[in-house]
């Protein structure tokens, strides 16, 4: 990020969405909280909480920093600015992918360790945590791919839909599989096949929507 | 270095419903050019070509001796551009917009700035959204203009403004001008605003240049005769009259290179010449539109 150009681009969108990333962990510290209280209820509340400040934050970002500047015809007041129409595309590009990568890490690496250090708690949930916290990161790839490769709200709000609709089937679907569900009390992390192959395809996930997005910023020409 | 701060050889662009055809435009340094044309004429998408925005399909683009738009980020540095629909961010302040400027731009000038603030009646720590549309504007421009851009383009800039906003602006525009090494760039279709700030005027229809040149060369060359005609006589058709309205006795005839032996002309066929009229560039527009339109049609 050596354009100057790019650098001042990306720090405008860290200033303008501050107050969302700033809820977003606060909103995740509260649920990680209320998900050390010693009581079944409060441990699923705090759960559910702690995965809606993350997936709140992934569905936002990508409609309120790249689409919401074409709507509300912020793009016209950048464009003039001394960059092309692929620079504007790549600081888009880096600032979606770091303002929801640095919450996204933080509350994950948090709610690892403190979910972890409870006594009930054993290795053997490692893997299915891994899956679980990915899904919001393959979600935000879709919602910001779609976002950022299409510039189109109604793409966009597509892929939002399709994405929030979907957790709550998947986690539900995910638990059933008896290779994952039977080793949750395990004492050591088994990685098997259906786990490796649930990882593996939010990985080539992430990575697709992200070659697709890169590709089609590479094609981009016009700013309008 | 080329004398021209704007030069378009032979442009277009087509999209499905409008076609930008062939045009060809040169603004020299240090001259204020009016581009006026109706609503959908082309004004914008020419800007936009002029700034790299979008991409020709044909001819060539320089902008302050940079071909466009494979050099557009290095011309992007000395053009101040500022449009119609361009909007600041609403949740934050315009000491923020300035700062967000600042930071890009060596050029900044902050004292002007606060010349700007103060001219243009704004208040650094107020929230965009609190503004009104004209207060916009001229925050728009501020930024534009503390940037010290050596081509500044202006596209529709005092749309909806009340008189005494468009008055304000219009005057710093011209203010702008004494330095003589910038060059302005300005779209309207507001004939008076051209007109008050000008040194040159295009007129653009239906995508292509239907007239270029000195303001003041250009509203010499347009007349109107308002002529008496006795019944029986035929107005013989001059070189240089492009249209004549008769109305029982009275007949208008409207010439675009005026010469004043036409009068004599006019006179030794029997008609008597009642007036002979100069015209506002609202009336050269309109003419010049209508006949290009006849022409195209024909």
């Amino acid at each position: 990020m050596t354009n100057p150009v790019i650098r001042a681009l990306v720090l405008k969108d860290w200033r303008l969405h501050r107050p969302q990333i700033t809820f977003s962990i606060t909103a995740g510290v509260i649920a990680l909280a209320i998900l050390q209280l010693k009581n079944e209820i409060a441990f699923t509340i705090g759960a559910v909480w702690f995965f809606i400040s993350i997936i709140v934050l992934g569905s936002g970002l990508p409609i309120s920093n790249v689409i919401n500047e074409r709507k509300k015809q912020n793009l016209a007041f950048l464009m003039s600015l001394p960059m092309s129409a692929a620079q504007y595309a790549r600081a888009k590009l880096i600032s979606t992918l770091g303002m929801f990568l640095v919450p996204w890490v933080t509350l994950v690496i948090a709610a690892s360790i403190l979910v972890l250090r409870r006594p009930e708690t054993t290795n053997g949930m490692i893997p299915v945590m891994c899956i679980l916290f990915g899904l919001p990161l393959v979600g935000f790839s879709v919602v910001a791919g779609a976002a950022l490769a299409s510039e189109s709200e109604g793409w966009t709000m597509g892929a939002n839909l399709v994405c929030n609709s979907s957790y709550g089937l998947g986690w539900y679907l995910i638990i059933r599989i008896p290779a994952i569900n039977g080793n949750l009390k395990s004492p050591v992390a088994i990685w098997n096949s259906p786990v490796l192959m649930i990882l593996g395809g939010e990985v080539a996930t992430i990575l697709v929507m992200l070659g697709i997005t890169f590709y089609m910023q590479s094609r981009k020409r016009d700013f309008i | 270095m080329s004398d021209l701060a704007i030069e378009l050889d032979g442009v277009g662009k087509t999209y499905p419903y409008f076609t930008l055809d062939k045009i060809d435009l040169e603004l020299p340094r240090g001259q204020i050019m009016g581009l006026i044309g109706p609503n959908g004429a082309g004004k914008s998408t020419t800007i936009r070509i002029m700034l790299g925005l979008v991409h020709q399909d044909y001819g060539d683009v320089r902008v302050l001796g940079h071909r466009m738009p494979a050099e557009q980020v290095a011309a992007k540095w000395d053009i101040g551009f500022a449009s119609e629909d361009m909007r600041l961010y609403e949740g934050m302040t315009l000491e923020w917009h300035m700062n967000f400027i600042r930071s890009i731009y060596p050029s900044w000038d902050a004292p002007y700035a606060q010349v700007l603030l103060k001219r243009f009646g704004l208040r650094a720590e107020q929230k965009i959204k609190g503004l009104s549309h004209g207060q916009r504007v001229k925050a728009t421009l501020l930024l534009v203009l503390a940037r010290r851009p050596k081509l500044l383009v202006l596209d529709e800039p005092t749309t909806g403004l009340d008189p005494v906003a468009r008055h304000e602006v219009l005057r710093e525009l011209t203010a702008v001008m004494t330095d003589e090494g910038r060059s302005v760039l300005f779209s309207s279709h507001n004939t008076q605003d051209v007109e008050q700030i000008s040194d040159r005027i295009t007129f653009i229809d239906r995508g292509r240049i239907i007239d270029s040149m000195d303001k003041e060369a250009y509203l010499d060359r347009w007349r109107r005769f308002r002529l008496e005609v006795p019944f029986g006589i035929e107005l013989p058709a001059l070189p240089g009259i492009i249209g004549i309205r008769r109305d029982g006795r009275l007949a208008v005839a409207t010439s675009n290179a005026f010469a004043p032996d036409m009068a004599n002309a006019y006179e030794s066929t029997g008609a008597r010449v009642k007036s002979i009229e100069t015209m506002t560039l609202e009336e050269i527009f309109v003419a010049n539109v209508e006949r290009s339109r006849e022409e195209v049609e024909a």
